[in-house]
């Protein structure tokens, strides 16, 4: 006689299907569903409405700056942060004796909060009379000009993932069988072709996944935008997900917000779909 | 070591060079923040690296500001409970999910799963319309609300019950053990690492997140330390010093925490 485990089943789910249900499955499907519908200031549904929020979204202005902001950044952001912490990885990828030192400094910004590194980078970088000026011998205007304040929040990006990814790359490194290594250096490879013909391919899978996190970081980045910037000077870093926000909760424009939530759900799963289809093509 | 060859050794030096200025730039925040923290009006408008004279009085600021305590009862409070509350879901549907066969099981993981591609901050303002008709805006309750499942987490605790094998949890129902019991005292502390990680990386979440806590409190009293440090009112006063010492005051812990566990969680990513 088999007992029915459905009822016991269930029951343990129900928390979790709940959750689900509640924030991620209904608000997404409603939000898809409305996207193509005409809903007053109210939520009040008045009609079909096609395509027509999503024409309305792609004639206006301040969505298109968005995207192009959004890219911008994507394209300044992810290969900075892959780079820079490629290389603390890498320069301290053997343990020596005081290897912990650097190690403690590079995972560090892992304690300091989203906020609080924010508000550090608007003092530092906050204009001209500024400590990054002072230190760097530079003269920009830094938050308070476009190509500047793009600068800062790019560096800021840098800092909110640099203590993981340093991690997670660092003990890649360390993870490579020495046996490997040695037998390499035995056949005359050292230095540079070591580390670009041995190592580095042998972590490719992990340095994918950084970069993986760092794009899904870089689409849907707005918090620090928020804090540093507001958006400015001139919407110069008014990305697409900060846009959004401003329309959602300042504008209070539904059919723009469906619309782009629906959007920007679309292309992020696209992105993360081909992206991983690429990282098993690549196995 | 000692009679390298001079290319070597310029090699050595650039190296050694290179990790001396990054871990500089990394370290700067840090230290500016600490110093700065120790800041008059004076030594922010001069641009200073190091303060003319250390002001104490703006850690007393801090301290004494009326929120700051309300601000870190809510942060740890919340955080806390988000991470018993999303540990015991998670748990308990990774357990249904391995341990039990059921009809619709294939539907229901593929359905959780799809969570993994939903990113919330795409749903934020539906998110907040539910959390505000269901009366949860200012409450614990709202700040938590979406913080209380994770499909990655749910993967990861997955992985490490099925290789955990069915034998001893046949043997386990045979003996009369509940599953509640079973999980309690067998999967729970076999599972240990996954289930630790879990609690501490929903503990960091939370603690640190930022917008969706903006979002659904307007009561200063009902604010998390995140959202609050940006709203203390010192740098609109004048009086920058006093905020950079109240984000010491939070950073500090966690560089302790990170301190005591950087070889526990080194030991955890290294694969040997």
């Amino acid at each position: 006689m088999k007992k029915r485990n459905e009822p016991k089943a269930y029951l343990y789910l129900a928390p979790a299907i709940l959750i689900a249900a509640v924030f991620w499955w209904f608000p997404a499907a409603k939000g898809l569903v409305e996207s193509f519908l005409k809903v007053n200031q109210a939520g009040k549904v008045l009609g079909f409405a096609g395509f027509s929020n999503y024409m309305m979204l792609f004639r206006d202005k301040a969505f298109l700056n968005s995207l192009s902001v959004t890219l911008r950044f994507i394209l300044l952001f992810v290969p900075v942060n892959t780079l820079i912490t490629l290389l603390a990885a890498s320069l301290t990828r053997r343990p020596s004796r005081f290897s912990s030192i650097p190690e403690y400094i590079f995972f560090s910004p892992v304690a300091i909060s989203l906020s609080a590194y924010s508000l550090l980078m608007k003092e530092i970088f906050r204009g001209t009379a500024s400590v990054a000026n002072r230190l760097l011998g530079t003269g920009s205007g830094w938050i308070t000009e476009p190509a500047g304040a793009m600068a800062t929040l790019v560096i800021l990006g840098v800092f909110l993932d640099f203590g993981l990814d340093y991690m997670i790359l660092m003990c890649a490194f360390r993870s490579i069988d020495r046996n490997v290594i040695e037998a390499a250096r035995m056949d005359g490879a050292g230095g540079w072709r070591l580390f670009f013909q041995i190592e580095l391919p042998l972590i490719r899978e992990t340095v994918s996944a950084t970069v993986f996190l760092a794009l899904k970081d870089a689409i849907l980045i707005s918090a620090p935008i928020m804090i540093l910037t507001e958006g400015g000077p001139y919407r110069s870093t008014e990305t697409l997900m900060f846009y959004y926000y401003i329309e959602a909760f300042k504008s209070g424009n539904r059919a723009v917000q469906n619309a782009l939530s629906s959007l920007v759900l679309i292309v992020a799963t696209v992105a993360m779909a081909v992206f991983g289809s690429l990282r098993r093509r690549a196995r | 070591m000692r009679n390298r060859r001079p290319v070597d050794r310029v090699k050595f030096v650039t190296r050694k060079f290179l990790l001396a200025v990054l871990a500089a730039a990394v370290a700067f925040p840090l230290l500016y923040m600490l110093s700065s923290s120790l800041f008059s009006a004076r030594d922010f408008n001069q641009i200073h690296i190091l303060p003319e004279t250390p002001v104490w009085a703006n850690y007393i600021k801090a301290l004494s500001h009326r929120h700051f305590l309300s601000y870190i009862v809510n942060s740890v409070g919340t955080a806390l409970l988000a991470s018993i509350l999303r540990t015991a879901v998670i748990i308990l549907a990774a357990f249904a999910l391995t341990h039990l066969r059921f009809r619709g099981r294939n539907a229901v993981f593929a359905a959780l799963v799809l969570t993994l591609f939903i990113p919330q901050e795409a749903l934020l303002y539906q998110n907040y319309r539910t959390v505000a008709s269901l009366g949860l805006l200012d409450t614990w309750a709202g700040i938590i609300a979406t913080s209380l499942f994770s499909g990655a987490q749910m993967l990861l605790v997955m992985g490490s019950f099925m290789s955990l094998g069915h034998e001893t949890y046949d043997a386990a129902r045979i003996d009369g053990a509940s599953d509640l019991m079973y999980i309690h005292s067998v999967l729970v502390p076999l599972s240990g690492p996954v289930v630790i990680t879990v609690f501490i990386q929903t503990l960091i979440t939370v603690f640190n997140s930022y917008l969706w806590p903006l979002l659904v409190t307007n009561r200063p009293g009902s604010r998390t330390i995140q959202v609050g440090i940006t709203m203390l009112g010192f740098a609109e006063s004048g009086e920058t010093g006093a905020q950079m010492a109240t984000i010491t005051l939070i950073s500090i812990p966690f560089l302790v925490i990170l301190a005591i566990a950087k070889r526990k969680i080194q030991n955890a990513l290294i694969r040997r």
